[in-house]
């Protein structure tokens, strides 16, 4: 059993982690139809993990509804919709319109989520603006320096910030293109030494926690 | 000073010390329905009465009008619409431009999404933009839908486009439809421009598509995402970046058909002005605070 719990995931990792960063590097005919299967698994494996990720949700709130923890009306809630939605959409055949007409899948879709998710979004300015009011403040020299940049940023985007400062289109510009892309770039090939030091921590056995930490 | 004034003098300055401190911290802890009120009013007045203000188009957003603007006709361009309702605002207007664009230039149009929700607003556009310009689908155009794997349905349609599609969103197979005639990988196709709301998106479509499968590439995304891309965009790794309300709406007005982004522009500048006017009150007032409070303790 420790064999199948630790080797022989650890066998297969190293395997197909050598195996498919040569691949990138081989254009022949063969290597690419490996590459070909290997993406059908892995779109077939992401099917799976969704059936996966819904069955634990449903648990997870079963237990809560269950045990009548705090919260367990909204646990509720999200029962019902989420199986309303599963028996329109497998009643509509997960079509939203059919000829034209729309279905009951298509209302759940235009008329609930689309309105909740863009509210959620929309009620971000709200929130930015106080918290923008209540802590953005120059305490520090550091702190002054991203509030200027952040005011310049702001004017620079509206054509109403460029009308009241002309200047600040072309300066948003620049801190953007300049100063911004500098920063992130090295951010990003700091990520991503990090990442593939990681990947061969996992490929060649070292870091060995995505193996869970059951009972050997 | 001297006489009774001296002596008095502490005494009221003392006073004043405690009435710009209690005001400035009063201000300072305003309630926040006031400031929801004032960016309320901002959106709300200029979609109510618009100014139009004249908008001037960036470099990042040319970039993207002036490849397709190059296209030859009969051209593959793939619309990924990485997005859901949540980033409708900002992402369906750059969508529908660029629609618009493309079938203007008789650009034939393969669309899919990577992100499961957002599969009902993709099909909406593309097929609303689609009969606004008299276009077929299969013919000029198709939507794919969406497929399951994030990043790996990117690299299967890199392999092999009708393994990752055997069909397309109503159920026809995508082997044999005009539109796809010549293209059986993305190494087949002329351009791709991603709308993406995060993960899987731009980046992914290059670090997993262009990168290995070599086409020109272009993006789209919400405002708070763009300055992460922007090292993609200088080092020519995507050709044009559309961000936010503000690329919509320069893309609107470079196909010369303003639409939602241009209308809504007025109010995202209202707003931005009264963020940063609230951001200099409160700092004005948390300097006059300090100030007094060292004065206090001096």
């Amino acid at each position: 059993m420790i064999f199948l719990r630790r080797q022989l995931p650890i066998i297969i990792t190293l395997i197909t982690g050598l195996l498919f960063a040569g691949q990138y590097y081989v254009p022949h005919p063969a290597s690419e139809q490996m590459l070909t299967s290997a993406t059908k698994w892995m779109q077939i494996i992401g099917g799976f993990a969704l059936i996966l990720g819904v069955t634990s949700l449903f648990h997870q709130h079963a237990v809560k509804i269950g045990r009548q923890e705090a919260g367990w009306g909204y646990s509720l809630v999200l029962y019902v919709a989420m199986l309303g939605t599963i028996a329109v959409g497998l009643w509509a055949n997960g079509k939203e319109s059919v000829d034209g007409a729309m279905t009951a899948f298509g209302w759940v879709y235009n008329f609930m989520m689309v309105p909740l998710q863009g509210t959620m979004f929309a009620i971000l300015a709200f929130f930015i603006a106080s918290a923008a009011y209540r802590s953005f403040r120059a305490r520090s020299r550091e702190a002054a320096v991203l509030l200027v940049a952040a005011v310049i940023v702001m004017m620079g985007r509206v054509p109403l910030g460029e009308y009241l400062i002309p200047l600040s289109g072309d300066l948003s510009s620049w801190i953007l293109n300049v100063l911004n892309s500098s920063v992130r770039r090295a951010i990003l090939i700091g990520v991503s030494l990090g990442a593939i030091a990681l990947s061969f921590k996992i490929i060649f056995g070292v870091e060995r926690s995505y193996l869970g930490g059951g009972k050997e | 000073m001297r006489g009774p004034a001296r002596l008095f003098s502490p005494i009221t300055d003392h006073v004043s010390l405690i009435t710009v401190m209690s005001f400035a911290e009063r201000m300072l802890k305003i309630d926040r329905r006031i400031i929801f009120l004032v960016i309320g009013l901002c959106t709300l007045l200029p979609l109510l009465y618009p100014v139009g203000l004249p908008i001037k188009i960036s470099s990042e957003v040319r970039g993207v009008y002036d490849h397709i603007e190059s296209l030859p006709e009969g051209a593959t361009l793939v619309l990924s619409l990485d997005f859901d309702p949540a980033s409708k605002p900002e992402l369906y207007p750059q969508a529908i431009a660029l629609l618009r664009h493309a079938f203007k230039k008789n650009l034939r149009v393969i669309a899919l999404t990577l992100w499961v929700s957002g599969t009902g607003m993709a099909e909406q556009i593309v097929t609303q933009v689609a009969k606004e310009l008299g276009k077929e689908t299969g013919k000029d155009y198709t939507f794919l839908g969406w497929s399951p794997g994030g990043q790996a349905v990117i690299i299967n349609m890199g392999q092999d486009l009708y393994s990752a599609f055997p069909s397309d969103y109503s159920g026809k197979p995508t082997k044999g439809l005009p539109v796809l005639e010549g293209v059986r990988n993305l190494k087949d196709i002329t351009y791709l421009v991603s709308l993406g709301a995060g993960r899987p998106g731009v980046e992914e479509w290059y670090v997993f598509g262009k990168d290995k499968y070599k086409f020109e590439m272009g993006g789209g995304c919400t405002g708070v995402m763009a300055p992460g891309l922007y090292p993609l965009l200088r080092s020519g790794q995507i050709n044009g970046l559309i961000g936010g309300l503000r690329g919509a709406a320069e893309y609107e007005s470079l196909i010369d058909q303003k639409g939602k982004a241009v209308a809504g522009m007025d109010a995202q500048s209202a707003t931005h002005v009264a963020i940063i006017v609230l951001v200099i009150i409160c700092n004005l007032f948390y300097f006059s605070m300090r100030q007094q409070k060292s004065v206090g303790q001096g």
